[in-house]
């Protein structure tokens, strides 16, 4: 009886880790050791560590432009995968260096279990680079968008429309710092105007897990409570716009209310064309991936972190102060839909989907 | 339900005018002895005890938005896709299984409907084209009930307990979801598959409404009449007059009441002005109120409710269900063909996550690979604060679907008050297991 119970608690346990790690983010769990590549010595060896390879943006667009980068100064490339675990990840950067690497890109599963492999990379005289997510290590090279611009340049395109009235704030995943990085990016553009008295903020919440039906659901709320007397929403991301739209859409607001976005999710850029939304912030991965092999390159040569182009410093939440290279993203809005397209992210038919042709530029 | 104590009343007496008897209810010294005689479900009472407080508690809390007719129309949208699925747990529950799995499959099979319509079909049929909509539609339904089948099949034919084939189905089904679309968001559905999701386009009306609501009324009488008719020809005891009507009257009060309230949601002013464009009336000054009646999501959980309490109280696979869940040795001995009833049970749960799935897509006009993220907890929950026992054998689908609802009322209701999320999953967090352990400590009491 004592044994079954224990089997159940077990099966249990297993569960909330399963649903745990799942809700970090969509994940593939994969098998085995993964994708590594063996470098010859006497040259720069460059190691990525990959923290779960089958999400598909890394392969498609961030690899092929950090090898393109490496190729350009003649350098290897070599990778692993740790499958979204962070344990195995701590194990990759050992091999990475025990493989020859001498300069380190990691996309860390987890900032802070990663800290250890971090600093004893850096004892070895290996410099890191923190690829798009935060490594709170001051010795590390930070290289990210610039979050609190997206947040930025979400509110203008909103705020060019809406410079006075009620607002909506559909934020993402409590638990996720970007949520509150974009927060801080609207402050700057419309708090003014907030103290002001020009706008005022109706409603605001976090969306778990940054779930479009959740969003949905918060805007009919919303909606409710004020009466439809809402001018413009800041949703933080394209997925939960999906559902701010659709609630606008059943109250026939659709296109009538600006609502902002970022990730250039093609349903987004098909809403923007149509006109349902206002602006979907995009973050080319390939600016990202460029600038992390070309950083990588000038530290193996033996640049410090504050000579690497580019960098500036970047107080962190943890209360340290970072060096970083923060690329600025674009804003997408229907009047420059052209820029997706020519960057191959789009095929014109999918932006095109539905809108009645001439409306914009990018759909003739 | 076992109502030992009750006075008898034989046919003869139920003649009396039910008026005398009501006042002798007035003198019953114990309510619940005077529930007990009109057969009255206490749980179910309670349940609707609990939501009214929460509904009034919210009502106050919230300075008079959440009892609104549209606040109320909302509510029962949102509750939709859970109740569809709920109802379908009630019988995997009580034949002392579980699915974990529904949150994962909600995903892919709304992903799978999704690419289906908007990116196979199409090339075919041209976009827009009506078969779209049948086809999208039963593809779901076919995969649902495949998978169903498949889980079933490892549960009840292997013998893997289905605690872990649906733990397994919860990782596989949610890695399809991705899989089918590589993580992107795939937009806009079919125009007509939007309609399942309520929505502007997607309610019935008001002349509708209130035919359904006729229908159901009627249901109500008739099923009291024949009941009483069955128990006077089989000579049992019958509940007295007066109950009888009561029951009756409060029944279909409620559901006129209900259609009346989802009647007095009038369509938003801009599609209103629209609709009397494209119809050529002149929109009149004071604005023009078109109720928009009962939503879409709404009818589908009310034929889903019906068809699976139908099927789990008046059909052999239902009863076959309920003996296996009080006791499998017993119902296997007593020549029931267990393994193929929990197959059965897996294909019902499938092709309502499938009809479920249905719902979600259409409602958010977009398939995510998150879709249904975390929904098999809530489904759960709903199916167990609706009284459904984890030990089997007890559950009934009416409760489940209360119980979708008075989840569904907290998180909406803590949301118009702004609420954060993380204090919203922990009120609702509590709220289930007090639910829980009032209805364990309410049924021991019964019992001894």
């Amino acid at each position: 009886m004592n044994y079954r119970k224990l089997i159940a608690v077990g099966a249990a346990f297993a569960f909330v880790l399963a649903a745990c790690s799942s809700g970090a983010g969509e994940t593939t769990t994969t098998a085995g050791g993964g994708a590594t590549t063996t470098a010859s010595g006497g040259q720069i060896v460059v190691g990525v560590s990959w923290n779960n390879y089958n999400e598909e943006r890394w392969a498609k667009w961030d690899e092929p432009a950090i090898k393109a980068a490496l190729d350009a100064a003649g350098a290897e490339y070599i990778s692993t995968d740790a499958g979204s675990s962070a344990d195995k990840q701590l194990n990759d950067v050992d091999n990475l260096i025990s493989q020859g690497a001498n300069v380190l890109i990691i996309l860390a599963q987890d900032g802070t279990a990663i800290l250890p492999a971090v600093q004893s990379a850096i004892d070895q005289g290996i410099p890191v680079i923190a690829y798009d997510r935060l490594i709170e290590d001051p010795d590390a090279l930070y290289i990210t968008f610039d979050n609190v611009g997206v947040g930025k340049l979400e509110a203008q395109a909103v705020y060019d429309l809406v410079p006075k009235g009620v607002y909506a704030i559909i934020k993402g995943n409590q638990a996720d710092a970007n949520a509150d990085f974009l927060r801080e990016g609207y402050t700057e553009v419309i708090g003014a105007a907030v103290d002001s008295g020009d706008i005022t903020i109706c409603c605001e919440t976090y969306t778990d897990n940054w779930d479009g039906a959740k969003a949905q659901t918060e805007m009919e709320q919303f909606l409710t409570q004020e009466n439809n007397n809402i001018d413009a929403v800041l949703s933080e991301n394209d997925g939960m716009a999906t559902g701010v739209v659709a609630a606008l859409e059943a109250q026939g607001l659709a296109g009538q209310i600006p609502v902002s976005g970022q990730d250039g999710d093609q349903a987004a850029l098909n809403r923007i064309a149509l006109g349902t939304q206002t602006v979907s912030v995009w973050k080319d991965a390939r600016e990202l991936g460029k600038a992390a092999g070309e950083a990588a390159v000038q530290l193996a040569q033996g640049a410090a972190l504050s000579d690497v182009k580019g960098v500036q410093t970047f107080h962190s939440p943890g209360g340290n102060d970072l060096t970083t290279i923060l690329l600025t993203p674009i804003a997408i809005t229907k009047d420059n839909l052209n820029v997706v397209v020519d960057a191959g992210w789009i095929d014109q038919a999918t932006l095109c989907a539905g809108v009645p042709s001439g409306t914009v530029d990018a759909c003739p | 339900m076992s109502t030992t104590e009750a006075p008898i009343d034989d046919p003869k007496s139920a003649e009396r005018s039910w008026f005398s008897s009501l006042l002798k209810l007035l003198h019953i010294s114990s309510i619940r002895n005077g529930f007990r005689v009109a057969e009255i479900d206490n749980r179910l009472l309670g349940m609707l005890g609990a939501l009214a407080v929460i509904w009034i508690v919210f009502h106050i809390l919230s300075g008079g938005t959440f009892l609104t007719a549209r606040n109320l129309w909302n509510l029962s949208v949102q509750t939709a896709v859970v109740a569809i699925m709920a109802s379908g747990m009630v019988l995997i529950i009580v034949s002392r299984n579980i699915d974990l799995s529904v949150g994962s499959m909600l995903g892919m099979l709304g992903m799978a409907m999704a690419v289906v319509q908007t990116e196979v079909l199409p090339n075919w049929l041209g976009i827009g084209h009506w078969a779209i909509f049948p086809i999208a539609l039963a593809f779901g339904l076919l995969i649902g009930a495949l998978i169903g089948a498949l889980q079933g099949a490892v549960v009840a034919y292997v013998g893997v307990p289905s605690f872990i084939v649906t733990l397994g189905g919860y990782l596989v089904w949610r890695g399809g979801a991705w899989a089918l679309s590589r993580g992107r968001t795939i937009a806009p559905m079919d125009r007509t598959f939007q309609l399942l999701g309520g929505g502007s386009r997607g309610t019935i009306g008001e002349t509708w409404t209130w035919i359904i609501g006729a229908v159901l009324c009627l249901g109500i009488v008739f099923l009291l009449w024949n009941s009483r008719r069955q128990r006077i020809k089989f000579a049992f005891r019958i509940r007295p007059m007066w109950a009888e009507i009561t029951v009756g009257v409060i029944g279909c009060g409620a559901v006129l009441g209900t259609m009346f309230v989802l009647n007095h949601y009038y369509m938003a002013e801009n599609l209103a002005k629209r609709y009397a464009v494209e119809h050529g009336i002149a929109y009149p000054a004071g604005g023009l109120q078109i109720p928009l009646g009962l939503a879409n999501p709404v009818l589908i959980v009310l034929g889903v409710a019906l068809v699976m309490a139908f099927v789990a109280t008046r059909r052999r696979f239902g009863r076959y269900v309920f003996a296996i869940g009080g006791n499998p040795e017993a119902a296997e001995l007593a020549g029931i063909n267990t393994r193929r009833t929990i197959v059965k049970t897996f294909v019902l749960m499938g092709v309502l996550v499938a009809i479920a799935a249905a719902v979600s897509i259409g409602r958010l006009n977009a398939a995510t690979s998150g879709l249904g993220t975390l929904s098999e907890l809530y489904v759960i929950a709903a199916a167990v604060i609706g009284g459904t026992s984890l030990l089997g054998g007890i559950g009934t689908i009416p409760g489940a679907v209360l119980g979708a609802l008075v989840t569904q009322s907290l998180q909406s209701g803590m949301v118009l008050m702004g609420i954060e999320s993380a204090y919203q999953q922990i009120v609702i967090g509590i709220v289930l297991v007090i639910a829980v352990a009032i209805d364990s400590l309410f049924r021991k009491r019964v019992t001894t």
